[in-house]
């Protein structure tokens, strides 16, 4: 239980950072100077199979595992298909980035969007992030 | 044996599985200008790392190629080099700089 106690912590510090998704857009340089940009959202998620092992190993050394396999069987069925990154329990963070964007570009040309769709994984946590750099034409 | 060992090890080094993370493109006119290519990439070891900087590095670099001109066609590469224990990251990025004219 102690060797548990003492990974929690150490895991829940290191977080790994993830790229699933880069895109770059149009770069226009000949329309004057650039001032860069950037909208970073973000979603904080379980990792719920990862908590589940976590708590399968625990359990493990008690009287035994059956139900937490189950759940995690169910789990994965829920969540069968192709997806980007674990799944969040709100979909709605990233629909505001285009106001946040233009909020920071006072001609409202903006050139050289780049969207990238990454993550911090801290073990059994991770932050969804979806980030928008861009480039306003001044 | 030490030598069997050893070759299997100079291979499994060596030998790279490539996994396309994603792929985009911007539209393409038709006075697409001169091919522009650049290529960040970054280093992991057992996928730990803290940052995703590499890529911001392309664009920079692209940039760098196109100095007051518009780059379009950008057709952008994210892939993962799988090695023994070791991943590279990489970000290919190309386009089509069209200058304007009287800077060529």
């Amino acid at each position: 239980m102690k060797k548990y106690l003492l990974l929690t912590p150490i895991l829940l510090l290191s977080a790994c950072a993830r790229m699933d998704h880069i895109q770059i857009g149009d770069i226009d340089q000949s329309q004057g100077q650039l001032k860069p940009i950037s909208v970073k959202v973000s979603e904080n998620t379980v990792n719920v199979d990862a908590a589940l092992v976590v708590t399968d190993a625990i359990v493990k050394n008690a009287s035994g595992s059956d139900e937490v396999e189950a759940l995690r069987t169910i789990w994965a069925l829920m969540n069968m298909g192709p997806r980007t990154g674990y799944p969040v329990f709100n979909d709605s963070y990233a629909q505001n980035v285009l106001n946040q964007l233009y909020a920071q570009c006072q001609t409202g040309k903006i050139t050289a969007i780049r969207s990238i769709r990454e993550a911090n994984d801290y073990a059994i946590a991770s932050g969804e992030i979806v980030r928008i750099d861009a480039d306003c034409i001044m | 044996m030490i030598r069997k060992f050893c070759l299997l090890f100079i291979v499994l080094i060596l030998n790279g599985c490539v996994g396309l993370n994603s792929v985009s493109m911007t539209q393409v006119p038709k006075n697409k200008g001169q091919p522009v290519e650049v290529n960040a990439h970054d280093w992991v070891f057992l996928n730990f790392t803290t940052q995703n900087d590499f890529a911001d590095r392309a664009v920079d670099n692209l940039k760098e190629q196109c100095v007051g001109g518009k780059i379009s066609g950008v057709y952008t590469k994210h892939q993962t080099t799988s090695y023994l224990l070791v991943f590279k990251r990489e970000v290919i990025v190309s386009g089509y700089c069209d200058l304007p004219k009287g800077t060529l």
